[in-house]
């Protein structure tokens, strides 16, 4: 009863979670992989026997939204006990240690395991007023984070203001705020895992894949997993049959909303939008934006507080005339104008010429006959 | 076709000191202007535009709705097949006719778009004071007349812009090779400014079309050389004295004409 393993299957027994229940985590996250059925086994006995890193949680400047997915108020599963187990030596959240003692734990995991721990940093880092904004027992943001994720074996951004600054960087900024990648040059081994907040499945699953691998999963050019980010929303929604028949709604609460048909016409990211809501869902997997009746916003997007509104519009309104403009409106009156103004600019010239001295006007009378031919 | 050479007449020798009056050109000359490509890929990249705006419009706003129910027409599905479909032969035109601005004909080339040389500078001056009813004769030139040639260059930068940016929202969906012009998302700003971007320029390529349509009908009508006509055959009919070109310029028009020597 020595083995590692047995302490992790009493520790899931504690909490009420089953065997069967847990094999069937293992089950979802291999499939999430895109792995054959085999890869359960070896995630079990990942998950069962390897050592589990140290973890620290960095809260910045954000609404701890991610903390809260993280921390999911359901019933506790075999993810969660993923997650207990995992040494979280610093949450300010969640942790029991305050003040000294608290900035204490979070010094001797950066100076004892330099290199190999995980470092999960939440909110945007502002830089403004030399990062006086935000700061945490007497240091900076941005000083903190160079600090950990510069030492770190690797730094998971959870949420899209880690990732890429989110919305305390939207327009205007008046803080400076950036997201991890550009506040912190020299971090190793990035994991963006953006979202608003962060899906706490697509953040289990990357500590699942480490833990079963030893390394990270395969990252996008925004450096987020492959597996949670791979595809657009708009490809692997539930609704997209009705965007390729034609069915839209197009008035909230019309018939073809109450139908469940496609969002495209009231505003919805989907199709410039990367995640696998359609497929793992929210709280898990109740249920997620596009499946509620509502359209995607692009919340995982970098900068998608600025570009991606207006969220009920398609798209936003043309240059000068304010977000809310129909491009559509202005680009066909701009061309009548054009039309108009170019008629006129023709019968002008054509005026001019056909009254001026000399007017280039047709004969009234038959052209009379030459040598060389002509009359009638 | 080669450059006709400037005439030492017109370089030097003072004008001579005659009453302005319209007078005979010496006849009409029947010159082929157009090569074949440059027609072909005007009139075919003009029918891939009609097609690509119609089917764009109706993908960034759906306004058809098919009655119920649903999966007995894909309307989308269709109009973006149908998107695609021509957009792969705008692009394929676009870089043909880039690529004959540097192989093909005399008045194919790039130096008809790009004003290099006093006299085409001056006529950009000279165009400028056309449109702006200073003048009422446009300056004669045999091919573009260079404010149009500068216009083009804009129209074929617009071309571009929207090929790359449908290329980008191509290809996060895309799989095989056209995945990858993923790079050129984060140079446009993200899928949805790409959008945008697509869409803004459409309306300006249809605002191009709207002027081009009638600044044609109004230079053709003015000059009497068949301009619209050209496009089609290839041929305009220029005065016989075209290949004086600087003596017909717009400053010249009325001077007496010598016969060739």
């Amino acid at each position: 009863m020595n083995e590692p393993g047995n302490d992790f299957r009493q520790e899931l027994e504690a909490r009420g979670v089953s065997r069967r229940e847990f094999m069937g985590f293992c089950s979802a996250m291999a499939v999430m992989f895109g792995l054959p059925k085999g890869a359960t086994a070896m995630i079990a006995d990942a998950i069962e026997n390897k050592p589990k890193p140290t973890l620290v949680w960095l809260n910045f400047q954000d609404c701890a939204g991610n903390t809260e997915s993280f921390l999911r108020a359901s019933k506790p599963t075999a993810a969660e006990v993923i997650l207990d187990l995992i040494s979280i030596d610093y949450h300010e959240v969640i942790m029991a240690a305050a003040g000294h003692q608290a900035e204490e734990n979070l010094h001797h995991v950066v100076e004892n395991q330099k290199g190999a721990y995980l470092a999960v940093v939440e909110g945007s880092i502002p830089t403004g007023a030399n990062g006086a904004y935000c700061t945490v027992g007497g240091k900076s943001a941005l000083q903190i984070s160079n600090e950990v994720c510069g030492n770190a074996l690797a730094t998971i951004a959870v949420g899209t203001c880690a990732s890429f600054g989110g919305i305390p960087a939207a327009s205007p900024n008046p803080t400076g705020a950036l997201g991890v990648s550009d506040a912190v040059p020299d971090v190793k081994n990035l994991i963006n895992l953006s979202a608003c907040p962060v899906n706490a499945q697509n953040l289990t699953a990357t500590l699942v894949y480490f833990l079963t691998y030893g390394r990270f999963p395969a990252l996008d050019k925004l450096n987020r997993p492959l597996f949670a980010y791979g595809k657009s929303i708009h490809d692997n929604c539930e609704r997209r049959a009705h965007y390729d028949t034609g069915q839209y709604v197009e008035q909230w609460g019309d018939e073809a909303h109450r139908d469940g048909h496609c969002l495209y016409k009231m505003g919805c990211k989907g199709p410039v939008s990367f995640q696998n809501c359609p497929n793992v869902g929210w709280n898990d997997n109740t249920s997620w934006p596009i499946a509620c009746g509502h359209g995607c916003i692009g919340c995982a997007e970098p900068d998608f507080w600025d570009k991606m509104t207006p969220f009920y519009a398609h798209l936003p309104g043309f240059p000068g005339f304010g977000t809310g403009s129909n491009i559509d409106k202005i680009g066909f009156w701009a061309t009548i104008g054009v039309t108009t103004a170019f008629a006129a600019h023709t019968l002008v010239h054509l005026g001019k010429k056909f009254t001026g001295p000399g007017g280039d006007r047709a004969s009234l009378l038959p052209p009379k006959a030459t040598d060389e031919g002509g009359a009638e | 076709m080669t450059p006709p050479p400037p005439t030492a007449a017109v370089k030097g020798g003072a004008r001579p000191q005659v009453a302005v009056k319209k007078i005979d050109v010496g006849g009409i000359e029947r010159v082929y202007v157009w090569d074949i490509v440059v027609r072909s890929t005007h009139w075919f990249t003009m029918i891939a535009i009609f097609i690509l705006a119609i089917t764009g419009i109706y993908i960034g706003n759906p306004y058809l709705i098919p009655a119920q129910p649903g999966g007995e027409h894909f309307v989308m599905a269709t109009m973006k097949v149908v998107h695609f479909y021509s957009a792969i032969a705008f692009a394929l035109l676009v870089a043909v006719r880039l690529v004959w601005m540097f192989v093909g004909s005399y008045y194919a080339r790039w130096h008809q778009f790009v004003p290099i040389g006093k006299r085409r500078r001056g006529d950009v001056v000279r165009m400028i004071k056309f449109y702006s009813l200073l003048s009422k004769d446009p300056p004669l030139n045999v091919g573009h007349n260079p404010l149009a040639g500068l216009t083009y260059l804009l129209v074929y930068a617009l071309y571009v812009l929207m090929i790359l940016s449908g290329f980008a929202l191509y290809s996060v969906s895309a799989t095989g090779y056209m995945e990858s012009w993923e790079f050129l998302v984060p140079i446009f700003g993200g899928l949805q400014t790409a959008r945008w971007i697509h869409h803004i320029a459409m309306w300006f390529i249809l605002g191009f079309f709207a002027h081009h349509i009638w600044s044609a009908m109004l230079v053709s009508r003015l000059e009497g050389m068949g301009l619209i006509d050209s496009m089609f055959s290839g041929y305009k009919f220029l005065p016989r004295r075209w290949r004086k070109r600087l003596s017909l310029s717009w400053r010249d028009r009325d001077k007496p004409y010598e016969e060739d020597g």
